[in-house]
């Protein structure tokens, strides 16, 4: 700004300073920049941006692709353990019917059985029972005759004695029939 | 703390009012900077043979430096997580791509972007770098004189033959784009046979080409210059914290000429690449820009 300027002080437009050299000099500098400035700053940060931009893509693809299968695995899980409860409800379902069935089972053979167990002994008392009314009334029967004898002192021939034995035995169980 | 410092901020400033060209014409005292003298024409630093160094040429190279230096430190280990300044360099080609790439989209983008961010970076740099202590500080005194008289560096915009050859550029590479798209109908641009109306069009078109090396040059070399010679005077007239304001501004201008100069290459490379159907359409973005 101060002091000489390098051309002559000239007028018009020779006042500016064009100079054909100069011209050349800052074409060329310009040039040599910008071919520096492409091979090693703007190829190499232009490429950076770009695999950068293709990494936060490729992440976010890959976050939406995890994202996708989460719920699907989700919704998978889900499934299995809903057809699991249904599996087990199901299953539980049939336990309890067979157990249910089972429990009727045992009740009516259990009651079959107590129903024998209760006609065998019933049968068996009858038996018995019958058996012992059989043998009171033979000791009867003979006590009778000895009564008999005793009371009117005589005795009776052994077929007469029968006789009358029987005879006791037939009213004996007239009478218990009518009872 | 704030109402101090601006206290003290404004005590400074009527104290360099004082000192400066205005107190001394109202005290009348001697100048405490000396008179600045504008001159249009770079000046001669020193010759190699018969060509001449110029300051100018000398922060031309100087920018080139800062600037290869600043991309090579930056770009030197390039890492997926990038640090400050690869961080800072990433964001500022990231933001001039996509200016690129909004305007002329992804193809061209990818093919024009080394040119208009070295225009870009170039043209910013070599204005912000003018804005440094040492470039109207630092310099020589010739014939005796009792100060500088040539300064060592002066910012490349203010000589005419910088943005000359931007603009040399930027036109030839608007124009060979053009031929390269449309081929040799891209002269039917400029020569229209027929109507008489139409060839004064295709006339007033084909000078208006020419016309934008002459608007490219004086658009960028006005305003540097015009800067330059703001904050000296405004140095000269008020010495400090007042030119502080007009430095803040010229930080704004440098960037704005820059962006200026990219973006009207960017337009008219795109103007002239887009199919003659397509021209008013482009026109209309070009003027939005």
């Amino acid at each position: 700004m101060l002091g000489a300027p390098l051309l002559e002080e000239a007028s018009g437009i020779g006042a500016l300073g064009i100079d054909l050299t100069s011209l050349l000099v800052y074409l060329i500098n310009f040039t040599v920049l910008g071919l520096i400035l492409y091979f090693m700053a703007y190829k190499r940060i232009i490429g950076m941006l770009d695999s950068r931009s293709e990494r936060i893509r490729e992440s976010l693809e890959e976050a939406d692709r995890v994202r996708k299968e989460s719920e699907e695995q989700q919704e998978s899980m889900q499934k299995a353990l809903d057809d699991g409860r249904q599996e087990g409800q199901r299953v539980l379902a049939e336990a309890r019917e067979a157990a249910e069935r089972y429990r009727e089972q045992q009740a009516e053979q259990a009651r079959a059985e107590s129903e024998q167990i209760v006609s065998r002994a019933r049968e068996e008392i009858k038996q018995e029972r019958d058996a012992a009314l059989e043998s009171v009334r033979a000791e009867f029967a003979v006590l009778a005759v000895s009564a008999a004898e005793k009371i009117i002192k005589r005795s009776l021939d052994a077929d007469a004695q029968q006789d009358l034995i029987d005879e006791v035995i037939s009213e004996s169980n007239a009478k218990q029939e009518q009872d | 703390m704030v109402k101090l410092v601006l206290v003290l901020m404004l005590i400074l400033a009527v104290v360099g009012i004082l000192l400066g060209a205005i107190g001394s014409a109202l005290l009348g005292n001697e100048y405490f900077v000396p008179v600045p003298e504008v001159h249009l024409a770079p000046q001669e630093v020193f010759t190699v043979g018969s060509f001449v160094i110029t300051n100018t040429l000398l922060s031309a190279w100087l920018t080139t430096l800062v600037i290869l230096l600043l991309f090579g430190l930056g770009t030197r280990k390039m890492r997926f997580v990038p640090g400050r300044l690869q961080g800072f360099l990433e964001f500022l080609i990231e933001a001039l791509f996509g200016f690129v790439k909004g305007v002329a989209g992804e193809k061209y983008a990818r093919k024009w972007f080394p040119l208009l961010a070295t225009i870009f970076l170039f043209v910013a740099f070599n204005a912000w770098m003018a804005l440094l202590p040492f470039y109207p500080t630092v310099g020589f005194t010739k014939d005796g004189a009792d100060h500088i008289t040539t300064h060592l560096f002066r910012s490349a915009g203010t000589d005419i033959n910088m943005p000359l050859a931007l603009a040399v550029i930027a036109f030839l590479f608007i124009e060979i784009w053009g031929f390269r798209v449309h081929g040799i109908g891209y002269l039917k641009e400029f020569i229209r046979i027929g109507n008489p109306i139409q060839m004064f069009i295709g006339l007033i078109e084909l000078i208006s080409h020419f016309i934008r090396l002459v608007s490219f040059t004086f658009r960028l070399f006005g305003n540097m210059l015009a800067g330059e010679i703001v904050l000296f005077m405004m140095t000269f007239l008020t010495i400090i914290i007042t030119p502080v304001v007009f430095y803040g501004l010229e930080i704004l201008v440098g960037g704005v000429q820059a962006l200026v100069f990219m973006g009207l290459t960017l337009v008219f490379a795109v103007m002239a690449v887009a199919t003659h159907g397509e021209h008013n359409h482009e026109d209309s973005e070009a003027e939005s820009h």
